[in-house]
């Protein structure tokens, strides 16, 4: 009982992580972002390349985020800024961007597989079970997280910006809001996000040149059900995360693998705002 | 200006048999093709054509339609796994075959329809109509991998029996299976129902406006593409003798659209292209230099989405248009050879209005509120025939608000409207427009690439349908839509697309286009905004006649009150979501209370 409890609390956690920066991006940019999964690559190798280096394991994750930011500005300079008034291009591009980054990691790493080192290793004493320390060091991640994208969001000049924006993007221009410069920097601040929680869930999985595709489709449905807010993400993951170890635990794990996708579908067409909207 | 309609309209060959001509010349490269080509080419072009067709359907999905589709990818995998599972598990022959193409055909015309009623209803954003579609193929190959031993789970099926019949004829059958479908989209895109799938793609909401079952359209075209793509993936499986879940997944999904992209949006023969020659050239290079190829092929397709909108293709026909219309003007070169003829319709709607004596519309206790903001509070108006109602107010007052609560049943908070005896319900616009409320919108919403001549056409798809392979070339038109496309001069320029017209005519062709619906209660939402004095007249005159002689019930919102005043017989006024006054002209005028609403004073709202 305590390990279920445990595993929807750490799954639903690697889904909120997984799943922020995609929905920073389609809220502020009106944008679906399908290279999310190649992001979530790209932070995986990141990871790779500086634990090979004998680098210490927690330095993964701000390098991940460095390169993820970097990576994100330049995306948005070269394929997005040109595609602001064609949405369903943009998003088209961007699935030709994950097919590029897939294909130049191939490149650089090979097919195969590659392991990180993880931070922390070893597990737990918790609830008289002993559970992955990684695991739960995630559920402590993605509450820091939710807490410090609220922050961003409200209490900083960025995030008033932001927000004006994503309200109404022509009278924030017209206030003097250089909404170019908001959208380049939370592409960044998005692909910074991805990359990060590619290097903060690979001490659970191998790196492969494909390792973010299937994160991609449950994000995705995760962010359009929480109504593109984060109390609405944290809900929409602790649901259908909950929804899909259950499934998992106690049906199949294939069918557990739909569960996220199916309900969210069913979720989308009864409320089709999500659940943070009326 | 030259008279396009009573031009002699030079004979060309008719479509059917252009489309015939070139059908037999690509039949007779299909037939000839074996005899030059090596094994192994040819071996890799079959896979390519079934391919082909699957990239086609995407085609008239997304390149004409609109709707972006992840999934197409689902209903050849559907097709595939209906010849594997039937051949391997439950027998083979003549028999068996059409049974198995049967089957493949109904299981995703079926499920074609289930997601199709799912993600297309009004009021569905784009988006979650491509999220369904993306959900589809994952869902299903989940589905085959939890298949066990029956589907063969991961590693597919193969080696089930299959007609092993020389590849030269498997190549002519996966050429004229492409030419076939082919040939009927070429038709098909080009007839009267064509224009309307364009119209969808261009500006749903007017359309539903029009009394075009968008939803309907949109689900019968799935349905119909999906069958189509499960012939090809059955003719793929049967080929190639092995089944595997990648031809029922996402990526292979996604792959089409890369094609489509790469080729042409709503082209046909550029998606053809694309695939085959995506998948050919893949096939050679994916040996030695794999990883290069689709890096290739990943950066060509978002230098494409930037660059060039509407594909490689577009650099061809790009350049045969401006071969075209070298010398001519730019008006001229999007001015269509027109044989529409006008001819008046039997308009039976307009004579019932005339014997009818139901109220056109009664709305009761209309109320509607986003959230905690309450925009129209308990509404009541009777529209009566023959009447010209004006609705004025400062601006959100609710004169915009209401009309949309009365062409859409799903807009209300509370309340009821009644149109001629019949309650609205939640009925969603189209139904409303088939209960006879036609709609005009704020700003000018038309077809931007569609003529003249097909816009009006598409207005009278409720009535009149539409062909599903032919352009006719007679529209009928109530009386009154004739009369203004005669007093705007729209008439002559029935061959023009409609982002070329002035304003003005603009204004004139949506009107006709309303009128066209044949309706009973006719909403205008502020009809003269940015014409002329005479083009404002001219509209005035209209209305009256529609009103005197035709016994619509028409509602205007209007913000010019001397034109308000000459022509209305009755006027509403709505201040902060509440009717303030509802009387004749004069009583209206000399009222303090409008006086004071519209200088902006301090005013008690009377309970």
């Amino acid at each position: 009982m305590a390990t279920l409890f445990l595993d929807i609390l750490t799954t639903s956690s690697m889904l909120f992580i997984v799943a922020a920066g995609l929905m920073i991006i389609l809220g502020v940019m009106k944008l679906i972002n399908f290279a999310h999964g190649a992001f979530l690559t790209v932070g995986g190798y990141s990871a790779h390349v500086v634990t090979d280096a004998g680098f210490n394991a927690w330095l993964t994750i701000p390098a991940a985020a460095l390169v993820g930011f970097v990576l994100g500005i330049v995306v948005e300079r070269v394929i997005l800024r040109p595609l602001y008034d064609r949405p369903l291009d943009a998003i088209l591009a961007t699935w030709g961007l994950g097919i590029v980054i897939a294909q130049v990691i191939t490149f650089i790493f090979g097919r195969g597989v590659q392991f990180a080192e993880s931070p922390i290793s070893g597990t737990a004493d918790l609830f008289d079970i002993s559970y992955s320390s990684w695991r739960l060091i995630l559920v402590l991640v993605a509450v820091v997280l939710g807490a410090a994208l609220t922050a961003l969001l409200y209490f900083t000049r960025f995030g008033l910006n932001a927000r004006a924006v994503i309200m109404n993007e022509n009278l924030a221009r017209g206030l003097g809001i250089d909404s170019v410069k908001v959208r380049a920097l939370t592409f960044g601040l998005g692909a910074a996000l991805a990359c990060a929680a590619g290097a903060l869930i690979t001490p659970l999985l191998s790196i492969d040149p494909n390792m973010g595709l299937p994160w991609l489709v449950n994000s995705f449905m995760l962010v359009l059900v929480s109504g593109v807010a984060i109390p609405g993400l944290a809900l929409a993951s602790l649901l259908l995360g909950g929804a899909q170890v259950l499934v998992s635990t106690f049906v199949s794990p294939i069918i557990g693998g739909i569960t996220i996708v199916v309900l969210a579908a069913v979720i989308l067409r009864i409320k089709p705002q999500g659940l943070s909207r009326g | 200006m030259a008279d396009i309609t009573s031009q002699t309209p030079q004979r060309s060959l008719s479509p059917y048999w252009t489309t015939a001509i070139a059908a037999a010349l690509a039949l007779a490269v299909v037939l000839t093709a074996p005899l030059y080509l090596d094994i192994y080419l040819t071996n890799v072009l079959i896979r390519a054509l079934f391919l082909g067709v699957l990239a086609l359907t995407v085609d008239l999905v997304w390149g004409y339609t609109g709707i972006l589709t992840f999934g197409q990818s689902a209903f050849f995998g559907i097709g595939a796994y209906a010849c594997a599972l039937v051949f391997t598990h439950w027998g083979f022959g003549p028999g068996w075959f059409v049974a198995a193409l049967v089957i493949g055909i109904l299981a995703a015309g079926l499920i074609a329809w289930l997601v199709g009623l799912l993600s297309f209803y009004h009021g569905a954003s784009p988006l979650y109509s491509s999220i369904m579609t993306l959900a589809l193929p994952i869902v299903l190959v989940q589905i085959i991998f939890s298949g066990g031993r029956f589907t063969g789970s991961s590693s597919g099926l193969s080696g089930f029996p299959t007609y092993y019949w020389s590849i030269n004829t498997w190549f002519i059958i996966a050429g004229v299976l492409l030419v076939t479908v082919a040939s009927l989209a070429w038709l098909f895109v080009r007839s009267d129902f064509g224009r309307i799938l364009i119209a969808i793609r261009e500006n749903e909401d007017r359309c539903a406006y029009l009394g075009i079952p968008v939803s309907a359209i949109k689900t019968g075209l799935f349905v119909v593409c999906g069958a189509i793509g499960s012939i090809a993936g059955f003719g793929y499986a049967a080929f190639t003798n092995v089944v595997a879940p990648e031809l029922a997944g996402f990526l292979l999904g996604t792959e089409s659209l890369v094609w489509v992209a790469l080729g042409g949006r709503a082209t046909l023969i550029g998606p053809i292209l694309g695939a085959i020659g995506i998948d050919v050239t893949s096939s050679y290079l994916s040996g030695s230099l794999p990883f290069l190829w689709k890096f290739i092929v990943g950066v060509a397709f978002v230098v494409v989405i930037i660059l060039l909108p509407n594909g490689i293709a577009s650099l061809v026909t790009g350049a045969w248009r401006r071969y075209k219309t070298r010398g001519k003007d730019e008006t001229a070169a999007h001015r269509h050879r027109s044989n529409v003829t006008l001819v008046p319709a039997k308009s039976r709607r307009l004579e019932e209005n005339l014997s009818d004596d139901k109220a056109p519309i009664l709305i009761e206790a209309l109320t509607c509120r986003y959230g905690s903001l309450t925009v129209l509070d308990g509404i009541e108006v009777e529209g009566r025939r023959g009447e010209l109602l004006s609705i004025v107010g400062p601006n959100g007052a609710g004169k915009t608000t209401l009309m949309r609560c009365i062409s859409n049943g799903g807009e209300r908070t509370s309340g009821e409207v009644v149109i001629a005896g019949e309650k609205i319900g939640r009925r969603s616009p189209q139904k409303i427009v088939e209960l006879g409320v036609g709609r005009s919108f704020q700003n000018t919403s038309l077809f931007d690439s569609l003529t003249v001549g097909d816009c009006l056409r598409l207005a009278r798809y409720r009535i009149d349908g539409a062909s599903y392979l032919e352009r006719t070339e007679r529209v009928a038109l109530p009386e009154p839509a004739l009369e203004i496309l005669k007093a705007t001069g729209l008439g002559r320029q029935l061959g023009l697309e409609t982002r070329y017209l002035s304003h003005g005519m603009k204004r004139g062709l949506e009107l006709a286009m309303v009128l066209a619906t044949e309706p009973r209660v006719l909403l205008l939402d502020e009809p003269t905004a940015g014409l002329t004095k005479p083009e404002r007249t001219a509209i005035g005159d209209v209305l009256t006649r529609l009103v005197e002689d035709y016994g619509l019930c028409v509602f205007l919102i209007e913000h010019d009150l001397d034109f308000v005043r000459e022509i209305s017989n009755r006027i509403v006024v709505l201040h902060q979501g509440k009717m303030l006054l509802d009387g004749s002209v004069e009583e209206v005028v000399s009222s303090d209370l409008v006086k004071a609403v519209y200088s902006g004073q301090e005013t008690e709202t009377p309970a």
